[in-house]
């Protein structure tokens, strides 16, 4: 703490705001301050004053780095970012031809997908509910696509489902069929009187009118004998044959039951995962790319930071540039560390120890991801499945993703696994080439071409990349007790952001609020 | 006759572990490290200097096997907690093997001792859950 009253200080503020800018100014700086009436944040902070004759050295030039950099450059900071990679981005990146990735303690892996294709090994999805990342990709004209990120048609392969194991079957099939013989057994009590005691006359003849729509029932008997909605056996066409088609018949309540697929619905229906989903086309990168047009030069790559001091006056960090391993130190007035603190752990600082305690208390999660370029959509063309996942309990597979673009053309690259925690330390003991075996003996129980239609891959595993060290910061209630709050008070002239300092954590939207809210912090103790 | 080498160490591995003889079969430390650990702290226990700690003459790794236990059972410092997915037995055996290789000297871990730490702890037991969704 700064030893001023912030609150009165934001009151004096947003009196202002609303007397310049109208209601709609008032709000936005009530949501970023994340005190508004909104449930989350879409703007950065309106700032007042200036930061003129003052440095800030920012570390990392990921999303939360650049968005500060942005941010107080247009305050009128003097910025430095430094990046130890030589491209900006962090763990937002996109494989395509020409990138090399090297693992720590495995081989290097140079992508050679064809022109046009990618893989976003890091980030992928831009939810709706992320305004902070829409606000840049508006602001900067990323230019966006649906990501199909929900796809009842995709196959649910479980092995571990009972009668149901083993067994392709459409989201459609299973959500429609629950839906009907759960309806279906409602309604029967409800006609057996079995829910007199907590539903009026009234109600009753309502809940069964919603039940015969709801789940598609018989309305005299009450009986759910499967929908269309479901897919037919024959699809109707043309004339006679298929004319209009044959029925299929709906999956066993029993089996259903028994297969226990309550988990299919919950794992894309939950907070942030429901449509809409975006992708900027051509890959994830194209969001750190539109940063680096804008502020490139304030960001010095290959620059790895190794020591970090501070004086009553000033912060003075020490760095060895990656590529001729040269020395050199930088000072300014305050820092924004966004490293990870997997990262940031290993650097040589003074914090204090229980700083340093709280940097150590937080577990990154390992993941790793392996894109499958395939030489043809056999998905497209002999399962029309267009983009989404199929929902796999294949230990290490967790999902295998669909393209969300490039309908109907000839190749595609595949999301052959997304696999997290214990899974993803697994497969990453693995290399390359056997990593790519794992993913096809999977792939090929579900889709009989898989392995023919392979042509080369591409995998990250986060925990072995220099500079990542994890996917995301893993909380727990005990350490978002302990070490969060020293974590974001930050430590004399450094503050850290990024998506670690958020609830958000593994998002880019954490990365950036994280940042907008930091440097609201940032800009309080050095206007001070 | 001189014992066989292979029965010297299933009989100190039984003098280390109470619990080893009434174990359905006892986890394979090595290829339970190869599996879980070997990604990150390599295969000869060294680890990526600046990444990585060495497990080779690790201080945490050969202290007390409460404090290196915790340290699978909660995680640690960029390290993700293994409880979830390794058992009490798959803990002890890969700590043991972890405390007996590369030079490293300390006694075994018992499953029985790591049972008690993960009640005391509050840690729930290792689950099998298989199906995931994130970001």
């Amino acid at each position: 703490m700064n030893g001023r009253n912030p609150s009165l200080t934001r009151r004096e503020f947003l009196y202002r705001a609303a007397a310049v800018g109208g209601t709609s100014l008032l709000l936005n700086t009530m949501n970023a301050w994340g005190m508004g009436i909104a449930s989350r944040v879409s703007a950065p902070p309106a700032l007042s004053g200036s930061g003129k004759g003052k440095k800030v050295v920012i570390l990392g030039a990921g999303l939360a780095g650049l968005t500060a950099a942005y941010e107080l450059g247009k305050l009128g900071y003097q910025v430095q970012v430094l990046e130890a990679r030589a491209f900006a981005g962090g763990r937002c990146q996109t494989a395509r031809k020409g990138f090399a990735l090297e693992e720590l303690g495995g081989e290097t892996q140079h992508c050679g997908y064809d022109e046009g294709h990618y893989l976003n090994h890091g980030p992928w999805r831009i939810p709706l509910d992320h305004q902070s990342t829409l606000y840049y990709t508006r602001l900067f004209d990323v230019p966006l696509e649906v990501m199909v990120n929900d796809n009842d048609h995709a196959y649910v392969y479980l092995e571990d489902a009972g009668p149901l194991s083993k067994q392709r079957l459409r989201g459609a099939q299973i959500k429609a069929d629950m839906r009907g013989h759960v309806a279906e057994l409602l309604a029967k009590s409800v006609k057996d009187h079995q829910l007199d005691t907590r539903l009026g006359r009234d109600d009753q003849a309502l809940l069964l009118d919603y039940l015969v729509n709801e789940g598609a029932l018989g309305s005299g008997d009450l009986a759910y004998k499967g929908r269309n909605g479901r897919g037919f056996a024959v699809n109707p066409g043309a004339g006679l044959s298929p004319g209009p088609g044959k029925a299929s018949d709906p999956l066993a309540f029993g089996d259903l039951l028994a297969a226990k697929v309550g988990k299919v619905y919950s794992a894309v229906q939950e907070f942030p995962m429901h449509a809409t989903m975006f992708q900027p086309v051509g890959g994830m990168d194209q969001i750190p790319r539109a940063f680096a047009r804008r502020i490139g030069k304030t960001i010095r790559y290959n620059t790895v930071v190794e020591r970090i001091r501070q004086a009553p006056d000033g912060v003075t960090i020490g760095c060895r540039d990656g590529v001729s391993g040269k020395l050199s130190t930088i000072r300014a007035d305050y820092c924004l560390c966004t490293m990870p603190l997997s990262v940031l752990r290993m650097v040589d600082t003074d914090f204090s120890e229980r700083f340093k305690a709280a940097v150590q208390a937080v577990p990154y999660s390992p993941v790793g991801k392996i894109g499958l370029q395939m030489k043809r959509r056999f998905w497209e063309e002999d399962e029309q499945i267009y983009g989404g996942h199929v929902l796999t309990d294949i230990k290490g597979i967790d999902t295998i993703s669909l393209p969300s673009g490039g309908w109907q053309q000839r190749k595609g690259v595949v999301l052959g696994y997304y696999n997290y925690s214990l899974d993803a330390i697994e497969v990453s003991a693995l290399t390359p080439a056997e990593r790519t075996e794992f993913a096809l003996g999977a792939g090929e129980k579900i889709f009989p071409a898989y392995r023919d239609a392979f042509e080369q891959s591409f995998s990250v595993a986060w925990h072995r990349v220099r500079h990542s060290l994890g996917g995301w910061g893993e909380w727990t209630d005990e350490t978002r007790r302990s070490a969060y709050p020293t974590l974001l008070e930050g430590e004399g002239r450094v503050l850290l952001a990024g998506e670690h300092l958020s609830y958000l954590t593994g998002w880019q939207a954490g990365a950036i609020e994280s940042a907008w809210q930091q440097i609201e912090r940032l800009h309080r103790r050095a206007s001070a | 006759m001189k014992p066989h080498p292979f029965l010297l160490a299933l009989l100190s591995v039984a003098l280390l572990h109470p619990c080893a003889g009434q174990a359905q079969s006892a986890p394979d430390g090595k290829a339970l490290f190869a599996k879980n650990c070997a990604a990150c702290h390599q295969a000869d226990g060294r680890g990526i200097p600046g990444a990585f700690p060495p497990l080779a003459g690790s201080p945490v790794a050969l202290g007390e096997p409460a404090q290196v236990a915790t340290v699978l059972l909660k995680g640690r410092g960029g390290m993700p907690a293994f409880s979830g997915s390794l058992d009490d037995a798959q803990i002890a055996g890969v700590l043991s093997y972890v405390r007996a290789s590369w030079g490293n000297g300390a006694a075994g871990v018992s499953g029985a001792e790591v049972e008690a730490l993960r009640s005391a702890l509050n840690v729930p037991p290792a689950g099998r859950s298989r199906f995931g969704n994130k970001h």
